[in-house]
């Protein structure tokens, strides 16, 4: 195990006692990052010659961080304060602006575009004294769950098997910190695009209330339902993470004003008398039949069932009540309403790359004004934003935004409600958490689904309610399939519950501590 | 048999507030003085990642427009995004308000030249932003995103206004409106205040609307009243030719007086409208409306009516004095402290400090001779220590030293001299050296009576009591 390896908060700890210097640590995680990742994503990446490297990264700042680390162990000598990520290493999903680094959003339309201020949740990370390593990759402007749609190629990898996706959107996140490239990634999560990729990737991934994190600085896509949040490799690594980037903002009028509550120290708290419930809802997936346009129903593999039965045993262990047989009615419709709606948001967020004022412009000659944005959005955007833009733009035209956007907004609506009931402290159900499987799957082979935008929409499908309802909801490992993929578990929870989820998760973690499946590590880490 | 038509008009104003800041970022909003691009930010250049958060001082200069045009300021409304692409509208949509505005209704009386008068309702009021400024230099397209984010309220009238002249008189109304509340300069030429005008005609006691033209940058008082006048005979000869109007929209070149056909107006541009949803919704309530609205003063018509009734003024002396909102305060103020004829206030305000007022291009408020010299000085004449021609001097000298008039009366010796004795002396020794002049008089050229009272006056510098000299002179000439 090298000092990479380490827990965020034992590194904090170790180079505040000056055990090990911020330097050493970046060090470690600079060869981690050499031995494993491979090329970094570039827009002209061609064939992927390395099937067995990571490729999380976009941008690589080695340079910025070791200045930073040397900032912070001077501090530590000069017994100055140091703030509680003191020299811990951290990456950026590259859909944040960080000032001074090229932030792409894995697009080609910016792959020019160096940002000239940081967004809040990476500022608030770096004045606790984070060590930002550089920018990784994600599906491109977050618009895919396999990581795939990347205009920067190679994509990433999953670090438990190379010939798997990392899940997306937060691919490069995921992997990066399940690799050891970086304890710690702020990614974002619009429909499940920290849970998923972290559920493939076997490690912690928490969707914050919406408002909870700032958006400023985060490049739109969603905007009432992006969510920035922490991927860790443990659940006190992203109550630390978490604990730094929440609160209010007086650059985004979204963040909420409701006070950030300490997630750390009662992390550990016993979760005895907490009830949490599962419904049936959540372990079955609803599609549209591709013949005769119907819904259908299909189950979540069984051995993905029992592992979340599983988890709900050994949480009754530490004394919580399971309840059994909550209704969520509405989540089937979760797919098609957020299919709806973020296109609507995305159509209108990706107006202003049009070549006029930053990011690629067309090179071919053009005649006028019109032709300008035609070509410079035709060859700077990829398939997904291209997709997402013509679909956004008729759901919300005059004629037919009352059947489909107006319809979809009270559809979220209803979702929403579904919510309510179940957290109503004086209702039926009185739930602190619903505990869901986080995806239909394990991770799937890369180029399996991708290329089929209604298929792959699917495995945001038990996440994406909770960015329609607003409501947190972390993904933490709970044990491997057959194929030694990770399952990942999801607990939902009321509006700021963030810290009963963290302390739920963490009491799994500790009644799991000695299983088995927790001494695995990832194939790519074992013959280094 | 000839038809006689009436103009169906309808004015889309944007009123450009007169915040600090812009509307959605801290950046200045004035940038009259300033290079392309030096305002601007992240914020208000859309780059990738920012957020609006709304300017209070925007909200509360709309609320008080809002109550001054009669509308109803709404609880809770919210701001929604109008897509559309354009090189000056950096984000590539607008923020704006659509169906939940800031405010509903509203209705602007305002009074004719004549004494009549019209009443026109207000169908939209919102808050948005301002987009940038495209200029086009040889074959270039220059962009400046100073004026982007600059807070607007739009505020669009019904189809109300029945004539160029009418349509002229509501926005004299809507701009002295607008300085009066201090919501914003209104200064057309500086485009603080914009004006679109759709015009349609119709036989005159019909009610149909027939297809309008819209009319863009109509942006000054002399425009909108002959881009208008042109555009209803334009449309009454194509009618009387037999031909169709048809809604195009045009624009009026000011220099050479003509309508210019820009676009045909075929089908609504579709602008997508969808909740901004980037921003809370904007929620007033009771406490904060009252505390914004406890601020709005008398507004300029009121006043205008109140003086007219309670000081017995002309209706013509009492417009003029509520022209412009310090004035009118001015107006009041030197009354209280004159304690006397508003009448005789009303003139000299109107006689002689407009003219300094015109002079120096300054407003009222910005007199050195403040009310209370006004009345001083008034006082003075009605008093017989000064007379008139020294009073109006004076109101000069107080203005360029802000000398107390009392003070300036004594130092420079100016009050009448009205010593019986002293002038009888002067006037016999006139009437010694100018014995040609005397007969003259005599013998019936009594007009030679001003030319003594002059010589008396050259003497004394103006300062000899004009009756009195009269008088004596009249003695001395008719033994």
């Amino acid at each position: 195990m090298d000092l990479c390896d380490y827990a965020a908060y034992q590194l904090a700890w170790m180079i505040r006692r000056k055990q090990v210097s911020a330097v050493e640590v970046l060090e470690s995680t600079l060869n981690r990052i050499a031995a494993v990742d491979g090329v970094p994503g570039r827009l002209d990446g061609g064939q992927d010659t390395e099937p067995d490297k990571i490729h999380a990264f976009i941008t690589l700042t080695a340079e910025r961080a070791r200045q930073q680390a040397q900032r912070i162990d001077q501090a530590i000598q000069a017994g100055e304060e140091v703030g509680p990520l003191a020299g811990v290493p951290f990456t950026v999903k590259d859909i944040f602006c960080v000032e001074g680094t090229p932030s792409t959003a894995a697009s080609k339309i910016l792959s020019n575009f160096v940002a000239p201020y940081t967004a809040t949740p990476v500022a608030r990370a770096e004045q606790a004294g984070g060590i930002m390593l550089g920018k990784v990759n994600l599906d491109e402007f977050t618009f895919g769950s396999s990581n795939e749609s990347s205009a920067y190629r190679p994509s990433p990898r999953n670090p438990w098997n190379t010939a798997r996706v990392p899940g997306g959107s937060s691919g490069g996140s995921a992997a990066a910190v399940a690799a050891g490239e970086g304890c710690l990634s702020i990614g974002t999560d619009t429909a499940g695009s920290i849970r998923q990729p972290a559920a493939f990737c076997g490690v912690v991934g928490l969707k914050p209330t919406y408002g909870r994190v700032s958006r400023y600085g985060l490049i739109a896509f969603g905007s009432s339902l992006d969510c920035p949040g922490p991927l860790a490799r443990n659940v006190s690594d992203a109550a630390l993470l978490l604990q730094v980037m929440s609160g209010a903002d007086p650059h985004d009028s979204t963040a909420a004003n409701f006070p950030v509550p300490d997630y750390v120290t009662d992390l550990e708290k016993p979760i005895r008398g907490l009830r949490i419930g599962l419904s049936p809802d959540y372990f079955r997936i609803t599609y549209v039949e591709g013949e005769s346009g119907e819904l259908a129903q299909q189950p979540v593999p069984e051995d993905y069932q029992q592992a979340i039965y599983r988890v709900a045993g050994r949480l009754a262990e530490m004394g919580a009540d399971i309840i059994e047989d909550v209704p969520m009615p509405h989540t089937k419709y979760s797919i098609p309403a957020y299919f709806v709606i973020s296109r609507v948001e995305a159509a209108s967020n990706l107006h202003r790359y049009d070549g006029v004022k930053y990011g690629y412009r067309t090179k071919q000659p053009v005649h006028d004004l019109r032709e300008m944005y035609r070509k410079t959005r035709g060859e700077g955007f990829g398939l997904q934003p291209k997709l997402r833009i013509l679909m956004g733009m008729y759901v919300s035209a005059a004629q037919y935004s009352e059947q489909y956007y107006m319809r979809a907004l009270r559809v979220r609506t209803l979702i929403r409600r579904d919510f309510e009931a179940i957290f109503d402290p004086q209702g039926k159900y009185r739930l602190h958490a619903l505990l869901t499987p986080t995806t239909p799957t394990t991770a799937f082979p890369i180029a399996q689904v991708y290329g089929d935008s209604v298929l792959m929409q699917f495995a945001d499908q038990l996440t994406v309610a909770a960015n329609h309802a607003g409501v947190p909801a972390i993904s933490f490992p709970c044990g491997f399939d057959p194929e030694g993929l990770p399952y990942g578990a999801q607990l939902i929870g009321a509006d700021f519950s963030e810290d009963l989820l963290l302390r739920i998760a963490r009491n799994y973690e500790i009644v799991t501590e000695s299983d088995q499946w927790r001494k695995r590590i990832p194939p790519i880490l074992q013959n280094l | 048999m000839t038809i006689e038509y009436e103009a169906v008009i309808g004015l889309e104003t944007h009123i450009q507030l007169n915040t600090l800041t812009k509307i959605f970022c801290p950046c200045k909003a004035d940038s009259w003085n300033d290079p392309p691009n030096t305002n601007i930010c992240p914020v208000c250049t859309g780059l990738p990642g920012v957020l609006p958060v709304l300017n209070k001082a925007a909200v509360e200069k709309a609320m008080l427009l809002a109550a001054a045009m009669n509308a109803e300021i709404q609880p809770i409304s919210f701001f929604d995004r109008k897509n559309y692409f354009y090189p000056d509208l950096p984000k590539g949509y607008q923020i704006s308000q659509y169906n939940l505005p800031i405010a509903r209704g509203g209705y602007l009386a305002f009074p004719m030249p004549d004494g009549s008068e019209r009443k026109v309702t207000i169908q939209k009021l919102h808050l948005e932003e301002d987009a940038g400024k495209t200029k086009n230099d040889f074959g270039r397209r220059l962009i400046d995103f100073n004026r982007c984010g600059v807070p607007l309220v739009e505020m669009v009238t019904g189809p109300d206004l029945r004539s160029a002249d009418e349509a002229a008189q509501y926005i004299i109304r809507l701009r002295q409106l607008l300085r009066w509340i201090g919501v914003s300069e209104a200064d057309m030429e500086k485009g603080h205040l914009r004006c679109d005008a759709n015009v349609s005609i119709r036989p005159k006691g019909s009610n149909v609307l027939n297809p309008k033209t819209e009319i863009k940058n109509v942006n000054s008082i002399v425009a909108v009243r002959e881009a208008i006048q042109t555009e209803i005979q334009r449309q009454i000869r194509e009618v009387e030719a037999g031909h169709r109007i048809e809604a195009w929209t045009l624009e009026w070149d000011e220099e050479s007086g003509i309508l210019r056909k820009m676009r045909s107006k075929e089908t609504e541009a579709d602008y997508r409208y969808f909740r901004e949803p980037d921003l809370l919704s904007l929620q007033i309530d009771e406490s904060w409306k009252t505390a914004v609205l406890s601020t709005l003063p008398e507004l300029p018509l009121q006043r205008r009516a109140r003086f007219a009734q309670q000081y017995g003024l002309p209706i013509y002396d009492a417009d003029i004095l509520t022209s412009e909102r310090s004035l009118s305060e001015y107006y009041e103020a030197t009354l209280q402290a004159y304690q006397g004829d508003p009448k005789r206030v009303s003139n000299w305000i109107i006689n002689d400090l407009l003219r300094i007022l015109n002079d120096l291009g300054i407003i009222a408020a910005d007199l050195r001779v403040t009310p209370a010299y006004l009345a001083q000085i008034i006082r003075m004449v009605d008093e017989n220590v000064i007379n008139l021609s020294t009073g109006k001097a004076l109101l000069d000298k107080v203005q360029n030293s802000g000398k107390d008039p009392a003070t300036i009366v004594a130092e420079e010796g100016l009050a009448k001299l009205s010593d019986t004795d002293a002038l009888e002396a002067m006037i016999q020794q006139l009437i010694n050296e100018n014995p040609q002049q005397v007969e003259n008089y005599r013998k019936g050229k009594t007009g030679l009576l001003g030319w003594f009272v002059g010589q008396v006056m050259k003497q004394t510098q103006g300062k000899a009591d004009a009756q009195l000299t009269r008088s004596i002179l009249e003695k001395y000439l008719n033994p």
